[in-house]
């Protein structure tokens, strides 16, 4: 009788492990199916937009700014919904994005700074690849770097010659951060970097305590939260972004007292800068903020569906609308289609070996941080 | 003032206070449902503020906001089920009153304590707002450091008189929570290559699995109600007057609660432990025993907090633009949409949306308690309804909820796993108390003790006046102890017992030789942890490594201690024997059946899953009519199908994609 019984509780307890080690192999896809593949494909019913954030975040909120304005635009009014499928610095979800190949359209994918920067630095956990992806319509923002009083600066051209050691707060060095870190290094400020910040604000606050005395924040955190501390002499800034055109950087709309990076490198060396650091600087520069906020469709998703979504977009871009209230809200930076950004991101993309190693190389030898590549 | 007048007026037109309601009720009814909170009831609105204007945009969200800790009490206390993860800490004095038959008396000490915890909340985001600044520059990396030392030393609190298991608890909790990114290094630890593990596994998963999965695991078996009495009790009044009786607890908890509100990366699940623990700490003499078998204070000073957590929380929202929370972050979206920009000018320009807030939050807290003590008697009612019952449409609610966060199915197994470690920790008398603090506060932990040593010299941060007073906090009542300890040695008659046999003993109580198995699993799991973690980088390696050696040899000793004490008793009796025979079968029996609907999921889906499995487990397990067997199926179905369309809750997709 005992016997039995043990005997049956090995099996249950077999069964079970055996189930869980099934069922944690192998896992059905979540989310939508294949599609329609011919050529005048239909625009879906409805349409959900995968944002790979937690709600709440800068880039979930983007999207669900965009939300009604695509529900509308959009031929045929289809439902569009926000959904969150967040982890891993957003490359789970993109990931997930990828690994189903439906070609309806009716599923699309929210990309911030934080989902290129990996797949350009090769990651080898990135699966997505952003020049097989179809670009729907992108959204740039800015951003400037400044510094506490304490360090003794007092502007931009006091850089030259500058030997202290800054103290910079960062989330990750594989996430934006990176942007900022290689504008330090094309002005040969040696900085002492501290990752593990919870975000943008929280590193504010240690500049505030005095615990850090570099940051960097995106426009409109720096409208709102930095600019009244350089009215209170609590901060200086250093220089912006800038935003492309043509081929050059100019100085940010949004921004326009503050000078770019290359004109501070001009003050500062006399000579515009070139070479593999600010290389490497414009390579990420443009993913992580000219383009930074996306929505992209699978590849081979039907032509007749990309150009309603872009046609949506061009709409929306010039919905009077839209522009007053993003005026506000982003800013100000343009959205622009991906038809017209087609180009653009072509090249954002391509990044050259020499530069992803440049790069690799300065995170190993300066922070630290070595990246497994693919 | 004026403004503050002004705003309230706001509130006479009766738009404004038909949005707060709707709000409200939203938020009630969000945080009944097990495992759902704030960012939930936020996430359901937004789309309608998009139509609204400001003032009645803000009553709409804040309502929502304040009252989900006022319904997430009542799953705690009436099913041992966490209605969220700051209300788990409900499941210890709150569920053991309504175990005790007086739910009635819990559930309005509770509501009360949530309406002062967000009266008190109200006002101390009104009084903050000209303070808050140079308070929250004056709290350093150092200070955060400090406080979540102090949270992790709640374990040895809460072990209830058996410290070796609750730190090996606390040690695991930890451990489980060093799952995912790293926060000072861009590495993934324990994530076997899994990168759905890579941002953790969900707060909210763990807490449902390791409580409500634990119960239904245990409770299903039984089969009988979860009140041990069968009358409702008429706790009510009586509950009132005790929260009177006890109103420096309501304070002292909803100060904690807007501390752990205004600080980042405490959040609310913290704070109410926190609450909880200073509670309990400062509790005189005798009474200190009582927490953990239905002390109103363990209610009271959570509640309390739990609720003013979330006007803390806005604090940073407003004043800095920085989100303590994913509800405050929507809110904080919401703001920038009507073009209001948190930060050091919303003082000065937008005064008036910031007392619309206040009053709303205020309102709103009132208007929650008042409508929970309405719906509180007749879902009361479920305590003592047959446990299988209620089991058919909890297992799929526990699991969806879980799902929410992650969005990955694996997390479902895992669930079912962590949920039979839950029921082994219960059974062996582990507190999963200790195990929750120490999973909700290791990465805090982690990351300020790397922010602080990065940032600081050791000889900097040490003396800094904030991190003084709280090592005093820490270290005072070790001294106490150590003071008490050597009078009662030089006293013999006086020496208090303080020996774990004296643990109440549980029905699921497992013989000794069992208990040492377990304290040995845990043993080669930390071990197994330690050799995993010599392959980090340095900078992912330090906390892993701490942990994993302390809870090794936490373990060892646990295992030790009970193999002198199963060698000691020798071999069980033949009934006792015959008896733990008996729950393994039953328990045994519980697992396959969820193991059953984790599977079903996996094939269909979770709508078809639920659709086959609650008739099937109300017909075989719960023994129901007919006609119970007919329309619960349909009622439960009805409920998914419509949060999937109108909550945004996401439903798990199995293999064979039947379109639903």
């Amino acid at each position: 009788m005992k016997i039995k019984s043990v005997k049956r509780a090995a099996f249950m307890a077999v069964g079970v492990v055996t189930a869980l080690a099934l069922a944690a192999c192998s896992t059905p896809q979540q989310g939508g199916g294949g599609g329609d593949t011919n050529a005048d494909a239909k625009v879906p019913s409805s349409i959900k937009l995968i944002v790979p954030f937690a709600a709440g975040g800068g880039t979930d909120v983007w999207a669900r700014f965009i939300t009604p304005y695509l529900q509308e635009q959009v031929e045929g009014t289809p439902k569009v919904v926000v959904e969150n499928v967040e982890g891993g610095e957003s490359i789970t979800g993109a990931n997930a994005f990828v690994r189903d190949t439906g070609t309806a359209g009716d599923q699309l994918l929210v990309t911030s700074g934080s989902t290129y920067l990996p797949a350009l630095l090769n990651r080898k956990e990135v699966e997505y690849d952003f020049t097989t992806l179809i670009p729907i319509m992108v959204n740039g923002t800015g951003g400037a770097v400044y510094v506490s009083p304490d360090t003794g600066i007092t502007k931009a051209a006091d850089l030259a010659g500058y030997d202290k050691t800054l103290v910079y707060g960062g989330i990750s060095a594989t996430g934006n951060d990176l942007v900022a870190l290689l504008a330090m290094d094309v002005l040969s400020i040696d900085i002492d970097a501290t990752f593990g910040f919870e975000g943008r604000g929280p590193a504010r606050l240690a500049l505030e305590r005095g615990e850090i005395n570099l940051d960097y924040q995106t426009t409109s955190a720096y409208l709102t939260q930095v600019e009244p501390m350089v009215a209170d002499k609590k901060a200086v800034p250093l220089f912006s972004f800038g935003v492309p055109e043509g081929d050059k950087i100019v100085r940010d709309p949004a921004l326009p007292d503050l000078p770019t990076l290359e004109e501070v490198y001009e003050t500062v060396n006399g000579a515009a800068p070139e070479g593999d650091a600010y290389d490497a600087y414009r390579a990420f520069l443009s993913a992580a903020y000219f383009y930074q906020k996306g929505i992209w469709a699978h590849e081979g998703t039907p032509d007749s569906i990309v150009k309603a979504y872009r046609d949506a977009s061009e709409k929306i871009a010039n919905d009077k609308d839209f522009v007053s209230k993003s005026e506000e809200f982003l800013g100000g930076y343009p959205l622009i289609s991906g038809e017209e950004a087609a180009t653009a991101l072509a090249d954002a993309f391509a990044i050259t070996d020499d530069v992803r190693k440049y790069t690799l190389d300065l995170l190993a030898d300066k922070y630290d941080v070595t990246i497994e590549a693919k | 003032m004026d403004a503050a007048f002004a705003a309230l007026g706001s509130f006479l037109d009766p738009s404004m206070l038909l949005f707060l309601m709707i709000g409200v009720i939203a938020g009630l009814v969000v945080g009944v449902i097990p495992g759902l909170g704030g960012t939930a009831a936020v996430a359901i609105l937004l789309p309608f503020i998009f139509v609204l204007d400001t003032g009645p945009a803000m009553a709409l969200i804040i309502g929502a906001v304040a009252v989900v800790h006022h319904s997430d009490a009542i799953a705690s206390i009436l099913m041992g089920i966490p209605g969220s993860s700051a209300a788990a800490v409900l499941l210890l004095d709150g569920h053991e009153m309504a175990k005790q038959g007086k739910g009635a008396k819990a559930l309005s000490l509770a509501f009360m304590s949530s309406m002062a915890g967000g009266l008190l909340g109200a006002i101390g985001l009104t009084i903050s707002i000209p303070l808050a600044r140079p308070l929250v520059l004056l709290f350093g990396s150092p200070e955060i450091f400090m406080l979540t030392v102090l949270g992790i030393s709640l374990t040895a609190l809460l072990s209830k008189g058996n410290l070796l298991k609750g730190l090996i608890a606390g040690a695991f909790g930890v451990l489980l929570g060093q799952i995912g990114a790293a926060p000072a290094s861009p590495d993934y630890r324990f994530t076997f290559g899994n990168l759905w593990l890579s941002n953790g596994i969900d707060l909210v998963a763990v807490a449902l699995a390791i409580f409500g999965i634990a119960e239904v695991i245990s409770l299903v078996a039984r089969k009988r109600a979860i009140a041990t009495v069968n009358t409702l009790g008429t706790g009510w009044g009586e509950g009132v007057r005790e929260f009177f009786h006890h109103w420096t607890h309501v304070l002292r908890g909803a100060l904690i609660g807007i501390w752990a509100g205004v600080l980042p990366g405490v959040g609310a699940t913290a704070g109410t432990w926190m609450a909880y623990g200073q509670a309990q700490a400062t509790a005189k003499g005798e009474s200190k025993r009582k927490f953990g078998k239905g002390d109103p204070r363990g209610i009271i000073a959570p509640e309390s907090a739990a609720n003013s957590v979330e006007a803390g929380d806005l604090i940073p929202t407003l004043l800095f633009g920085i989100p303590g929370g994913a509800p405050s972050a929507l809110l904080l979206g919401a703001l920038l949409m009507f073009g209001i920009e948190p930060g050091p000018r919303i003082i000065t320009d937008h005064l008036d949306v910031i007392y619309v807030i206040i009053w709303s939050f205020a309102i709103a807290s009132v208007l929650g308690s008042l409508l929970c003590f309405v719906i509180a008697k007749p879902l009361s009612k479920l305590s003592f309804v047959p446990f299988p019952l209620l089991a058919a449409g909890l297992i799929p609610i526990l699991f969806i909820a879980g799902f929410q966060g992650a969005k990955q199915l694996q997390i479902i197994p895992l669930m079912l796993v962590l949920g039979v470690v839950g029921w082994l920790m219960k059974a062996f008398n582990f507190p999963r108390a200790p195990f929750l603090i120490g999973f909700v506060l290791s990465i805090p932990l982690e990351r300020y003790y790397y922010l602080t040593d990065n940032l600081y010299e050791f000889s900097e941060w040490a003396v800094r006046p904030g991190v003084l007073v709280m090592a005093a906090i820490l270290v005072l009542p070790l001294v106490f102890a150590a003071i008490r300890w050597i009078r009662a040695k030089r006293n013999p008659q006086r020496i208090e017992t303080f020996d774990d046999d004296e643990a109440e003993v549980d029905e699921d109580q497992g013989p000794r030789r069992w208990s040492a198995i377990v304290s040995a699993a845990f043993f080669v799991l930390f071990v197994g942890a330690f050799i995993l973690a010599q392959d980090f980088a340095e900078a992912a390696q330090l906390m892993p490594n701490v942990i994993t050696v302390l809870g090794a040899a936490l373990s060892l000793a646990g295992f030790l201690v009970d193999l002198r004490k199963w060698k000691k008793e020798g071999p069980a009796s033949e009934a006792a024997a015959a008896g733990w025979r008996h729950t393994m079968r039953v328990i045994a029996m519980s697992i396959l059946w969820l193991l059953a609907f984790v599977v079903l999921i996996y094939i269909f889906g979770v709508v078809v899953a639920t659709a086959i499995y609650v008739p099937l487990f109300l017909w075989r397990v719960a023994r129901a009519r007919v006609r119970a067997l007919i329309i619960y199926p349909i009622v439960v179905v009805a409920i998914l199908l419509v949060a999937q369309q109108y909550v945004g809750i996401v439903l798990p997709n199995g293999y064979m994609n039947l379109g639903i």
